[in-house]
């Protein structure tokens, strides 16, 4: 699997400082699993983020909490060494056909088979993230050669793909490819004919459908 | 070759000149031969001088973030314990000891602000590089001299740019949460921060 399509570098910046919707950032690490070109830009954004904490002045005099927690440093290093913990097996991304991405396991379970899918639309399933406080997560599934409708965001839509295909004026996203979209794009994403197109969104604000077919579907989605 | 090249001597042989056509910035200085002694040779005094520079400044970080001084003051050490104890996983060519500090200060911190349950995990499991991105060819040196140039580039941001990075490392701030507090449109946020990367990341990454 090669990406074609990457994480903003604004997504990735906010990544690094740990500063993304955790819901967002779900979506951007199963993105990364699949993608060394973004985890290496991760890596840059956090040197930055160690060279900006390095080069903080910390214009403090040295106090006496200072010296105490100094002298406490100094004492818990002759503790024994915690043993190594075992290296975590690092399971091949999408190695096994059935076994969704590791960051999707808190919220959506291991299993492509084990998803409780609910319909929401005519050819439109999806699972809601019970758990998570501020923004959307979602998994959805699309019928082949279906069209959604057109839509905005108020706020962030990360998408990534996790099966099947489906174009847009942005291009032709397949698995792998991630959508980094902002609230200034309006897209309509056609699902390619063949196998069902499987998803997982982020959104940080509800959708905007414009025109009356898409405010009659708007309840609908309930987002 | 400028003056300023006489720098502290590592402990692991002679500091190699670096290139650089204009003085260093303040205050940069390279911790590899600090933390290699820690790493091989449980070097208590090396340990000490990386305490000292880091811990007022992992504090700073943490209190940034929003926790109270002594919460901050309590998960800087226990970053710099870690530190300690895992030093023999470090490896220079993988970063600056800066970079792995603050990845384990940024998540000792979500992992205490935010119940859930996936985001320190993916952070770790996205912070390992695999062997191939090990494999970089950078030698200390020239990760140094890197290292000196993101500083001056950091240095020469900017305000706007240097002002939205500050909000998202040392606040945390969402795009979102930034453009309400300076009242400026999402997708001018997002420009000024991929602005802001792009041009630091052209010296993070050498030519690209």
């Amino acid at each position: 699997m090669n990406p074609h399509h990457h994480l903003d570098p604004s997504t990735l910046v906010s990544y690094a400082a740990g500063a993304l919707a955790v819901e967002v950032a779900v979506v951007a690490a199963t993105h990364l699993e699949t993608c060394p070109h973004c985890r290496t830009r991760v890596q840059d954004a956090e040197r930055i983020g160690g060279q900006l904490v390095e080069h903080q002045q910390p214009a403090l005099p040295a106090t006496l909490r200072q010296a105490d927690l100094r002298a406490a440093m100094l004492e818990r290093l002759d503790a024994p060494l915690p043993p190594p913990g075992a290296p975590t097996p690092k399971t091949a991304p999408y190695g096994d056909d059935d076994r969704l991405p590791a960051p999707l396991h808190p919220y959506f379970g291991a299993s492509y088979r084990a998803l409780k899918w609910r319909w929401m639309a005519p050819g439109v399933h999806c699972i809601r993230a019970a758990d998570t406080k501020t923004g959307t997560l979602l998994m959805l599934k699309i019928g082949p050669g279906r069209s959604m409708p057109v839509h905005s965001h108020g706020g962030t839509e990360l998408t990534q793909i996790l099966r099947g295909a489906y174009h847009d004026a942005l291009g032709h996203f397949a698995p792998g490819d991630v959508a980094d979209l902002g609230s200034d794009v309006e897209h309509q994403p056609v699902t390619v004919p063949g196998a069902a197109c499987i998803c997982v969104s982020a959104l940080d604000a509800p959708l905007r459908f414009p025109g009356w077919l898409a405010r009659r579907l708007q309840p609908l989605f309930k987002l | 070759m400028p003056s300023d090249l006489t720098r502290r001597p590592s402990p692991f042989g002679t500091t190699r000149p670096v290139p650089t056509p204009t003085p260093l910035p303040r205050d940069t200085h390279d911790w590899t031969g600090d933390m290699v002694a820690v790493a091989r040779l449980r070097d208590r005094a090396s340990f000490m001088r990386l305490y000292d520079h880091f811990m007022p400044r992992l504090c700073l970080y943490l209190r940034g973030l929003g926790n109270p001084e002594v919460v901050a003051e309590d998960l800087a050490q226990e970053a710099l314990l870690r530190l300690w104890q895992r030093a023999a996983m470090y490896d220079p060519q993988q970063g600056a000891v800066s970079t792995w500090l603050f990845r384990i200060g940024r998540n000792l911190h979500i992992d205490r602000v935010r119940r859930e349950p996936g985001w320190v995990q993916v952070l770790e499991e996205a912070g390992v590089a695999n062997e191939e991105e090990l494999a970089r060819p950078f030698s200390t040196a020239e990760d140094y001299a890197e290292h000196v140039h993101l500083q001056r580039r950091i240095e020469e941001l900017p305000a706007v740019q240097a002002r939205l990075m500050r909000m998202s490392y040392f606040e945390a701030k969402s795009h979102q949460e930034i453009a309400d507090e300076l009242g400026m449109p999402l997708g001018t946020v997002k420009s000024h921060l991929r602005r802001a990367f792009l041009r630091l990341q052209g010296q993070v990454r050498g030519q690209s």
